[in-house]
């Protein structure tokens, strides 16, 4: 059976050579086709993939070293991508599928174009899938197949493994075809608006899931505890991150060459360097070279060939882009002071701060090479990135409405004083009445500032109440977008200055205060699971009329002689009440538990910031009819 | 690692068991000691600041903090006292000193000057003749 898997990866990998070669040639039909069966192969092959997995077939070396029969079946699945080579296995499955996707959905009119980009992409995939095929097989046998798998590395063992990989998968890879539209446009001469339309959509679709992974990521981040919480600025996590901030400045640049012909270059070099830093996350998360919570599956060698990887692409595409860039059409003209000189200082902005994050995540390699051990961690991002973003957005309501080419600048002096004025307010209330730091306090003023400011642009729009949904999808995909980026400031401002933390020793029967909830335990006993056992214990947690049962567990896997904490969590409209199982201590020949109790106020806040992010990107997807011709 | 990290848990060890769990009785001086939790490194776990981590290392530490602030230690005073016992290393914060300090805090700045003088290099050669066109959708 996955001997078939195999046969039908190198088929793809031969379909992929076919498209690279029939794509550059020009030749859009077959190129097309070629990438529809190469996508169509590939599922085949990882389909055999998740049926060894789910017959816990151990011949199967992969499903050897990372299953086990007891486990459930979600997992068992989730399992294949739960490791270096499924992974690539399924990082290769999402080449292919956004190369049929594009040959099945791109429609510039420009055939030549076409199958440049399916080229590009086919040479892409070839690339993923020798990389899969020749270094890190996930199809090998083991003989004698054992009667036993190893096991999944425990903390693995989420639901949060079924969704986070996929969807960050998606969106980094789905910069791929992004790339491959540029290194097309470019070797065409012509990023001009039909250029831009495309590669608008492409890069939503990408950057859809990329949000939705990370937010996922965050999430199961913040419910196990050890890792660091709901963002750390971990390696790992800053490698998901500056796809996203290239993401989020291509989403605006691409806007000005769509609707005026300009920034050409720059939105190319964009779309390029968006699967760039995909690449680099991949090479930094599997190397090894940086110290993360995160890092599974480290090996050297083939982060060495990842980022070989990295250079030929790279090299390539930014060779083509200093080729062609000069001789890009220009575009309308503009003032600094217009629609196009604040999206470009979005995208100065957003740029610096990827670069930011780089600089401070290989920072301590660079440092070490000068003898020195150093940690960068979050006070070096809330220090510079912070910052950065906050000023970008403080101007963001004042600009959104103004024209292109040249700014009205008659309504600005409003909206500086009224702004100016909010943020005194804040501070002013901040230090008096809610005894919060001073950053807090422009942090709530700022997300606030957002929000109004979003919804002040929709009633300018839609000038009546009636109009209001009438609007252009694209127009409530830009407020949601912008609305949540205030709502998950709300949160990520209150979730970091406030949150409240404290460690309780409790005897059976003794309670302990943490934050105004009085937290009692009831009792400790053992439970067991599919392929575990567990110490669970029973608290009970008051704060006024509000009773809450929350039974945090502390999990061992036999199979992998290893524990994992579960958490409790609590809901409440203020936040969480966030409780782990810790050791059991004697004490004075008294049994003692340590638990570690949280109050994370507002933390729903951050995710359903990045949700409506999510739902604006989407919004601005979904294709318009025209109401009026044009 | 592992043996640096036993050695270092044998050197704090006589405070570890008598403070587990307190906390300190002043809010605004717990609110500090949690802050400075969150920017000081386990030196035995992978990634993480002890605030977090369960790690034995991690609650010695934590209870260290606790009893510098309690006596009255400024933020300063704590950083530097990890720094000489730990090393540059349990600083999540890193130090604006020497080239490589000047290098990491300086950049975000100078690259974000940069950036700008790159916009107006743009804006100069491309101004002439802008007129004022109202967008239609974004």
């Amino acid at each position: 059976m996955i001997e078939f898997g195999h046969l039908a990866a190198f088929l793809a990998l031969a379909a992929s050579l076919a498209q690279g070669v029939l794509g550059l040639t020009g030749a859009r039909a077959l190129a097309g086709r070629a990438a529809v069966v190469a996508f169509a192969v590939m599922a085949l092959s990882f389909a055999t993939l998740l049926v060894a997995f789910a017959q816990s077939d151990f011949s199967l070396a992969l499903a050897a070293n990372n299953s086990h029969t007891l486990k459930p079946m979600i997992y068992k699945l989730a399992g294949v991508w739960g490791n270096h080579e499924g992974s690539m296995a399924l990082w290769c499955l999402v080449t292919l599928g956004f190369g049929a996707a594009g040959a099945l959905w791109m429609r510039t009119g420009r055939d030549v174009f076409e199958a440049r980009a399916l080229g590009v992409q086919g040479w892409l995939a070839a690339g993923a899938l020798s990389y899969l095929l020749f270094a890190s097989s996930p199809y090998l046998r083991l003989d004698p197949a054992p009667l036993q798998g190893a096991g999944l590395n425990p903390v693995l063992q989420d639901v949060a493994l079924a969704s986070h990989p996929p969807m960050l998968y998606l969106g980094y890879v789905g910069f791929s075809f992004v790339f491959a539209l540029a290194a097309a446009g470019l070797i065409d001469g012509r990023i001009d608006r039909v250029w831009a339309k495309e590669a608008r959509r492409w890069a939503l679709a990408a950057f859809i899931p990329l949000t939705i992974g990370i937010a996922l990521g965050s999430y199961w981040a913040y419910y196990e505890l050890g890792w660091g919480g709901w963002w750390f600025w971990d390696p790992v996590e800053n490698a998901s991150l500056m796809p996203w901030l290239i993401g989020a400045a291509l989403l605006h640049s691409v806007v000005v060459t769509e609707k005026r012909g300009s920034f050409a270059a720059w939105t190319a070099l964009l779309a390029v360097l968006a699967f760039l830093f995909s690449i680099m996350g991949a090479f930094l998360v599997r190397s090894g070279v940086l110290t993360s919570v995160h890092a599974f599956a480290v090996d050297p060698k083939r982060g060495m060939l990842l980022l070989g990887g990295l250079v030929v692409y790279g090299g390539l595409a930014l060779g083509l882009f200093a080729l062609r860039a000069p001789k890009l059409e220009g575009g309308k003209p503009w003032q600094m002071l217009s629609r196009e000189g604040a999206l470009a200082t979005n995208n100065v902005v957003l740029v610096v701060a990827a670069l930011t994050v780089l600089l401070g995540t290989l920072f301590p390699l660079i440092a070490e090479a000068t003898g020195r051990t150093i940690s960068v961690g979050e006070p070096y991002f809330r220090l510079t990135f912070v910052p950065m973003l906050a000023v970008l957005l403080a101007v963001l309501p004042v600009v959104q409405a103004w024209t292109w080419g040249k700014a009205d600048l008659s309504g600005v002096w409003k909206w500086a004083a009224g702004g100016v004025g909010l943020v005194a307010v804040f501070l002013l209330l901040g230090v008096s009445v809610w005894d919060i730091p001073l950053g807090a306090a422009f942090g709530l003023a700022l997300a606030l500032w957002l929000i109004f400011g979003a919804l002040w642009e929709v009633r300018r729009r839609a000038v009546t109440l009636a109009r209001v949904f009438r609007l252009p999808l694209r127009v409530w995909g830009m407020t949601l977008a912008h609305v949540g980026l205030g709502v998950f400031i709300m949160g990520a401002v209150v979730e970091t200055t406030q949150r409240y933390e404290a460690t309780l020793a409790l005897p059976a029967g003794g309670s302990g205060t943490v934050a105004g909830w009085n937290i009692t335990l009831n009792d400790v006993h053992a439970i067991e699971g599919p392929n575990w056992y567990a110490d669970k214990a029973v608290l009970t947690a008051r704060k006024g009329s509000i009773k809450a049962e929350m039974a945090p567990t502390k999990r061992y896997y036999p199979a992998s002689r290893m524990p994992t904490t579960e958490t409790a969590i609590h809901k409440t409209a203020a936040g969480d009440l966030y409780i782990a199982l810790g050791d059991r201590r004697d004490v004075d020949g008294e049994t003692r538990w340590v638990f570690r109790v949280y109050f994370n106020p507002l933390i729903d806040f951050v995710y359903l910031g990045v949700a409506l992010m999510a739902l604006g990107a989407f919004f601005s997807l979904v294709p318009t009819r025209r109401r009026r011709t044009a | 690692m592992v043996i640096r990290a036993l050695f270092l848990s044998l050197a704090v060890f006589g405070f570890a068991l008598t403070s587990m769990g307190q906390v300190l009785d002043d809010p605004t001086e717990e609110a500090r000691a949690q802050a400075l939790m969150r920017e000081l490194r386990c030196v035995a776990c992978e990634n993480e600041p002890i605030s977090q981590s369960s790690a034995a290392i991690a609650e010695d530490m934590r209870a260290r903090v606790r009893l510098m602030v309690g006596e009255g230690a400024s933020d300063g005073e704590v950083r530097d006292w990890f720094e000489s016992r730990y090393g540059e290393f349990v600083l999540f914060r890193p130090k604006g000193t020497g080239l490589e300090g000047f290098i990491l805090w300086g950049a975000p700045f100078g690259l974000l000057v940069i950036g700008g003088l790159i916009a107006f290099g743009v804006v100069r050669r491309r101004k002439a003749g802008a007129e004022p066109v109202a967008p239609d959708e974004i």
